[in-house]
């Protein structure tokens, strides 16, 4: 291989004709010859199984209407939603609940727990930011706190408070396992605890991704887990939620949140994806869940089959 | 076997997540030579220089790669790159700068004096003398430097699947998720694939690199 | 020459260690760590952290070194390079899957993430020793058996010590990687600075990640400082007036 022989060949071309060659190998890396009729729109979607879920029905919908639909990688909450406001996504399904209590640090509690009043309140704040929530999604996805059945009737715990009581003797009695997320957030455990008026020591609170609670639950290797309302995973193990008696969690209505420019764009958006209200009821998701973390099943065809079978697709 | 199952039935899935995986790679690679080339062999000139510049990219690598991936994103996100690639490949580049410099500078530093002299005594220039002598003689080390960083980057970038990056680090992340043996199987499984093919073939042009000479006096020496 | 870089290069520093400061301010790191509450949380964080290293680390120098001597032994020399390789082979696997692969084994835990670090600290500590050894000249050994020591003798008093700059090396390498992966730890809920990190990421708060990272950082850089320091105790004399 001949170095000395390429930089010779190289250094033999005069300064102009290196430049223009660069300049053109620049362009046909950058230059990106989208045909100006294509509709496309930048899907983007939260890390965990109802989100990777929401948003492939929503891409199949727009996808059968025509839209090209790149969608980027799942990530957290925080980070998606950045993403949306700097413009890098132009979609993806947000939280009432998540919203209010995260991004405008709320915590009105009559608005928290009416899920219209929530709802509009939300839309008004963030239309303010360019940012349109369109038609939300029915079923409420709170945050839960799980334990054994067997487990909860032995301590005799239905509620949080009970639990907190428990725990106001003796704040090493149980431990939990949450994820980093929602540990930190203000709808989180860190608030729940002071809202409830206990206190556990970090040692027992285990942080691990939001998945494997569940498997860290039937382990014994805690004692109570954090957990999702719509998880299929929650009937599959015999848990049982604990009841959120001084309402500390909103409401968690999952709405399409989009890109005002986007949406001027494309205004047929919002009719597409309105039919979700309709279609995807509370228990359809719990069934989604299910067959994509307890049956393992393929995310694209477990969305496409509930489609078929709903008649939009 | 449920692995060879699962990967029939995820197929363009999983080929389009190595395809990104790839990517990232390959870009970062691309810039960390087009930085790392330059400054190891600038700073040949000047050795404090060097051991500092050294000692900083000594320094970049103790930081855990989750950390530096997840520092991109405040850093970037103004620029409206924040979700992904971009800060994947800006820390990538970042960790492969040790590998590059530190071999393109050990290499250039210990080509024989000998040889340079003797080019001197033929008088070459300077420059012919490096783009003639050290260049094709440190080659063999800088490309063992160059494959170092690649195969570092191949693993490392699995872990920015945490920030959005994609590649195949999401096969573990979501099997992680569902706990899902059969994926996370099948995404360490490519990863090494590509890492021992890359590293065949990276070994394949270091091979070609080493000018005749140097393969013969190595043989002699043995 | 010298000291007009020597010059520039601590106005660098300088200039590099106050935007550090101010940037660190803005970021809410100071206002973070002040929080008596999060300091001992974070504290509490850099022990855990420190103990998933300890352990398994120490396990690691411990079976890596008998499996680097093993293969140099006579008998099985001619396995070394293919148990090397298929030792490297592992090095591919990426970090990240091997925790996830304890997981699937062991459960949620500390132990899944000590094996996962085990495992990842093993290889360069066993191909170092194994390297190392291999490199003493065979006329070294050749007189310590003529010398009628027994090969235990051998093995501790002369080829241990011989290949002990570059057995150290290995472990300071293995350490580095150990302390990086650690921070992985957190996913699978064995703790550590990684939660630090992770829960930083999620909800894109700077100074959450600076307090994972950083301990992390200095832990490595401390790790990397003492093992350097430790080359002039460990390693006899004679060696290091050779290099």
């Amino acid at each position: 291989m001949k170095i000395s022989g390429v930089i010779n060949k190289i250094t033999s071309y005069s300064l102009k004709e290196l430049f223009t060659t660069f300049i053109l190998l620049l362009f046909l890396v950058f230059a990106n010859p989208l045909s100006a009729e294509e509709k496309s729109i930048i899907l983007g979607e939260k890390d965990f199984t109802e989100g990777y879920i929401l948003a492939e029905i929503a891409k199949q919908l727009l996808e059968k209407n025509g839209f090209k639909v790149r969608q980027k990688h799942g990530a957290g909450t925080n980070i998606v939603r950045k993403s949306l406001e700097y413009g890098e996504i132009d979609l993806y399904y947000e939280y009432t609940g998540t919203a209010y209590a995260v991004f405008y640090k709320q915590e009105d509690l009559s608005i928290m727990s009416d899920s219209n009043k929530l709802y509009r309140w939300i839309r008004e704040k963030d239309k303010e930011k360019n940012l349109i929530w369109l038609d939300p999604l029915k079923f409420n996805n709170s945050y839960i706190l799980l334990m054994k059945r067997k487990k909860a009737e032995e301590m005799n715990i239905t509620t949080i408070s009970e639990m907190s009581t428990i725990l106001k003797k003796d704040s090493k009695a149980l431990s939990i396992g949450l994820n980093p997320e929602f540990k930190e957030r203000p709808d989180g455990f860190k608030s729940l605890m002071k809202v409830y008026g206990f206190y556990i020591p970090y040692k027992n609170l285990k942080t691990m991704d939001a998945g494997i609670t569940y498997l860290a639950l039937t382990e014994d290797k805690i004692d109570v887990a954090m957990g999702y309302a719509t998880d299929g995973r929650i009937r599959h193990y015999g848990l049982t939620a604990l009841l959120d008696d001084k309402e500390f969690f909103p409401v968690y209505n999952p709405s399409p949140v989009i890109r005002k420019e986007v949406l001027d764009n494309y205004p047929e958006v919002e009719k597409f994806l309105k039919v979700l209200t309709e279609k995807l009821t509370l228990k359809d998701i719990k069934l989604l869940n299910y067959y994509v973390d307890i049956e393992h099943k393929n995310i694209v065809s477990v969305c496409i089959k509930w489609m078929k079978e709903n008649g939009l697709l | 076997m449920d692995i060879i199952q699962y990967y029939l039935s995820n197929t363009s899935h999983i080929y389009q997540l190595t395809i990104e995986h790839l990517y990232i790679v390959s870009v970062s690679t691309v810039i960390a030579i087009l930085i790392g080339l330059p400054a190891g062999i600038l700073i040949t000139k000047n050795e404090f220089i060097a051991s500092k510049v050294i000692n900083i990219a000594n320094v970049a690598m103790t930081i855990p790669s989750i950390a530096l991936f997840g520092f991109m994103l405040p850093f970037l996100a103004p620029f409206n790159l924040g979700l992904g690639k971009v800060p994947a490949i800006a820390a990538l580049v970042i960790y492969s700068q040790l590998p590059i410099i530190s071999n393109t500078y050990t290499a250039i530093k210990n080509v024989d004096p000998h040889i340079i002299d003797a080019g001197r005594g033929l008088g070459l220039s300077e420059l012919r003398l490096f783009t003639n002598i050290k260049l094709p003689m440190s080659a063999p080390i800088i490309l063992a430097g160059i494959r170092t960083a690649v195969i570092m980057n191949i693993g490392i970038a699995s872990i920015a699947a945490y920030i959005g990056a994609g590649g195949l680090g999401v096969l573990i992340k979501v099997g992680i998720e569902r706990v899902y043996t059969e994926m996370i199987i099948t995404g360490a499984l490519m990863v090494s694939l590509i890492s021992l093919l890359i590293d065949w073939f990276m070994g394949g042009i270091e091979f070609l690199s080493t000018s005749k000479g140097l393969k013969v006096a190595s043989r002699l020496r043995k | 020459m010298k000291s007009f870089f020597s010059r520039i290069y601590l106005f660098l520093v300088l200039t590099a260690a106050v935007i550090t400061g101010i940037f660190l301010e803005q970021s809410g790191l100071i206002r973070y760590i002040s929080d008596p509450y999060e300091f001992r949380y974070i504290t509490g964080l850099l022990l855990q952290h420190i103990r998933l290293v300890a352990i398994s680390i120490t396990f690691a120098t411990t079976v890596g070194i008998i499996v680097g001597v093993i293969f140099t032994r006579k008998t099985f020399k001619k396995y070394s390079f293919i148990i090397m390789y298929i030792v490297g082979l592992g090095q591919t696997i990426p970090t990240l899957a091997i925790l996830a692969l304890s997981l699937i084994i062991l459960g949620v835990g500390e132990r899944p993430a000590i094996l996962a670090l085990f495992i990842c600290s093993i290889l360069p500590i066993a191909r170092n020793t194994l390297a190392g050894i291999n490199s003493i000249s065979p006329g070294i050994i050749d007189s310590a058996c003529g010398s009628g020591l027994s090969p235990m003798r051998v093995l501790f008093e002369i080829e241990l010590p011989n290949a002990s700059e570059v057995i150290i090396n290995g472990f300071r390498i293995a350490l580095i990687i150990n302390i990086s992966t650690a921070a992985l730890g957190a996913l699978i809920g064995a703790g550590g600075l990684g939660e630090l990190i992770f829960g930083g990421i999620s909800l894109m708060q700077t100074e959450k990640i600076l307090a994972g990272a950083i301990p992390t950082a200095i832990l490595a850089l401390t790790g990397d400082f003492i093992c350097r320091l430790s080359r002039s105790f460990i390693v006899p004399k004679g060696i290091k007036i050779k290099s």
